[in-house]
């Protein structure tokens, strides 16, 4: 191959090399990081939840005028909702998973002043919880309808039973031979039992590193507000969603109903931060491409059309058509290389200051390999249509020109 | 070694047609020097170019050491110019961006040779026209005489059998134009058959033949002499060309 003189006829036109592996020095280094962005924010956006996420829903009514029997309205709504066709299971639901706000409280497993206290997503539901959410009870059991604690808005008061997450009962008892179950512990430093240990849950919050540390409380609280959480049988949630709305209209007009919502949509308004800055990253990482692309068909063609009778003079000496665009795609990819050789300590220092300024973490080494390739892959395909135009030079170029 | 027969060339635009060369015949013994002159637009660049492969014709034959080159494929023709063909040009056609040893190569890199015989022929090669000093030198950097027996040095360095050159003199001043011919002579002598275009009527009579084009044809004198129907008038343009 006759990479010396192409090099040496590259260093007698620098200017043009240097702007082009400049530009891919950079591209490298913002697509790599910028893709492991994109990633990383995906990867948050499709952690699994625990729950049924595809077929929940909430609506929240709220009762107008003060002589509202919360419990009464209550027990008369998921009546007529769980008699919905589609309807799996239907509950009471002090707040949504994902959507934002929640109620935080601490657990312990002694009242010793010094013990460690452990921060968890609380949920106050009915008996049908476990089937509502859709997860999963690995060990225990479900609340009975007879432990559900009705209590007014203002009171403290607390159940004697709680349902918790694996996640939180490692976090209470770390050794890895305990378990919560059947365990008393302090919640917000009065005694509760546990009696279910659910495998997987999201709570509400979800930039939260204690996310999924939830439990779920057999209470409902008795205000003129009431949100009810329904899931229906895979594919029937919009379906079913105005016709809860419409029945629960029908069985009681004095009330306001909204925050008709699909668990989806609540998660989605949560991570909408983390969309939009990959969608922003992703559109830039393809204009970089574009662009970078652009310059290098604009270089190479410059090099082909400055070079018209040299090309000429190498085809009359005997060059090939291919010799002729292989000369090209090696120039080009020589300088792609230096270009990326370049952009390889660049990825990692922009890695560096973005791991230092914006609390991102280090880059797999991956992208590097990948985004290589990727990049080689681009300047081949963009310097070929150039190369194979100067492949088309005529040879009787070499005696027509002077 | 070379031979054409009823070669025609015709050069069409939007507007015009040019016919170049029109039944154009001709025949090249090995070691020839053949001397090629003629008015402006005559022909004699076309002539060359299909000569040397460069350019495809219309009509006729042209049988290159036994080979008919009508319909052989781009690649084979790049071949045969790399093997069999030197080409010097008028403006030397050197690559500004190598020193003169990798222009030289330029030719040998289209072979399968090794670096080692690369090597050598381009030493000897610029040895051949005094140049052995200049190998890292760039063209730009050389006179235009030099810079023509460089051109020379990369036509001959792959050993051709034939060499082409269409006016190689036509840019340098009459001494270098003379060491240049000389340079020519001796690489003839060598048993190299050469086909030069020239407008130089001193140089041209130096050859061993001379071809006189005329609106895409040859108008020799000896063919002339056979055909006395056009004596006078080829006589006259016989006249024409040593007043050039
Ligand atoms: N690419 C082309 N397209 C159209 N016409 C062409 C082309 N090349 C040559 N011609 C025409 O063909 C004719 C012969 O041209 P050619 O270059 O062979 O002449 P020449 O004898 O070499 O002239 P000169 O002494 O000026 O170099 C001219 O009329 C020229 O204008
Ligand atoms: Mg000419």
């Amino acid at each position: 191959m006759e990479i010396r003189p192409i090099l040496s006829a590259m260093f007698r036109n620098k200017l043009g090399a240097i702007l082009i592996a400049t530009q891919i020095a950079v591209t490298l280094a913002i697509i790599c990081n910028g893709a492991f962005i994109v990633y990383k924010r995906y990867q948050t956006m499709n952690r699994p939840t625990g729950m049924d996420i595809e077929n929940i829903f909430a609506i929240t009514s709220e009762g107008i005028g003060s002589n509202h029997n919360a419990r009464a309205v209550a027990a008369q709504d998921l009546e007529v909702i769980r008699a919905i066709p589609g309807v799996i299971a239907a509950s009471n639901a002090s707040s949504v998973p994902l959507s934002g706000s929640g109620w935080g409280e601490t657990m312990q497993t002694t009242l010793d002043d010094n013990a460690p206290t452990t921060g968890t997503g609380v949920y106050m539901m009915s008996d049908q919880a476990i089937e509502t959410l859709g997860v999963n009870l690995i060990s225990g059991r479900n609340f009975t309808p007879d432990e559900m604690l009705y209590r007014d808005e203002n009171s403290g008061q607390i159940p004697n039973v709680i349902m918790i997450t694996q996640a939180l009962s490692d976090q209470l008892f770390p050794d890895e031979n305990e378990t919560a179950l059947g365990k008393t512990v302090f919640f917000d430093s009065r005694p509760i039992e546990v009696i279910g240990i659910i495998e997987h849950m999201h709570g509400s919050w979800v930039t939260w590193d204690a996310l999924a540390q939830v439990s779920i409380i057999p209470v409902l609280t008795l205000s003129n507000q009431t949100r009810y959480m329904i899931r229906t049988e895979p594919g029937m949630r919009d379906q079913v969603m105005p016709q809860v709305e419409e029945a629960l209209a029908n069985v009681n007009s004095q009330r306001i109903l909204r925050q008709l919502r699909s668990l989806e949509e609540f998660a989605a308004r949560s991570y909408a931060g983390d969309n939009t800055i990959a969608v922003v990253m992703m559109t830039v990482i393809v204009l970089l491409v574009i662009i970078t692309a652009m310059g290098i068909i604009g270089l190479v063609s410059f090099l082909v059309n400055q070079r018209t009778k040299q090309i000429g003079t190498r085809r009359a000496l005997g060059a090939q058509k291919f010799h002729v665009i292989r000369y090209f795609l090696v120039e080009n990819w020589l300088i792609t290389t230096i270009g990326l050789s370049v952009g390889l300590v660049l990825t990692i220092l922009l890695n560096m200051y973005l791991v230092e300024h914006f609390e991102m973490p280090r880059l797999d080494r991956i992208y590097l390999p990948i985004g290589l390739v990727a990049i080689w892959c681009l300047g081949f395909i963009a310097a070929l249509g150039p190369a194979r135009k100067a492949a088309h030079v005529s040879p009787a170029i070499a005696t027509r020109t002077v | 070694m070379l031979k054409m027969s009823n070669i025609s060339k015709i050069f069409r635009t939007r507007l015009i047609e040019t016919h170049a060369l029109r039944s154009f015949n001709l025949t090249v013994n090995d070691g020839e020097f053949i001397a090629v002159t003629g008015p402006s637009g005559s022909g004699k660049t076309t002539f060359l170019n299909i000569a040397g492969l460069l350019e495809d014709f219309d009509t006729g034959q042209y049988m290159l050491d036994g080979e008919d080159i009508s319909g052989l494929p781009d690649k084979s023709r790049s071949k045969l110019r790399n093997e069999k063909i030197g080409f010097i040009f008028q403006s030397f056609n050197l690559i500004p961006d190598l020193n003169i040893f990798d222009n030289v190569d330029v030719p040998l890199r289209y072979r399968d040779m090794g670096a080692g015989e690369r090597k050598d022929r381009i030493e000897s090669a610029l040895e051949n026209v005094g140049l052995s000093s200049r190998a890292k030198h760039l063209p730009a950097e050389l006179s235009g005489g030099q810079q023509q027996r460089v051109a020379i040095a990369r036509a001959l360095a792959g050993s051709p059998r034939f060499l082409l050159a269409d006016e190689p003199t036509g840019n340098l001043d009459s001494l270098m134009a003379r060491q240049v011919m000389e340079l020519l002579e001796s690489i003839n002598d060598q048993g190299v058959t050469i086909i030069m275009v020239t407008h130089d009527p001193e140089l041209a009579r130096r050859a061993h033949r001379n071809i006189y084009l005329l609106d895409g044809q040859i108008s020799d004198l000896e063919e002339v002499t056979q055909l006395p129907l056009n004596q006078n008038q080829s006589q006259s343009q016989r006249a024409d060309h040593a007043a050039i």
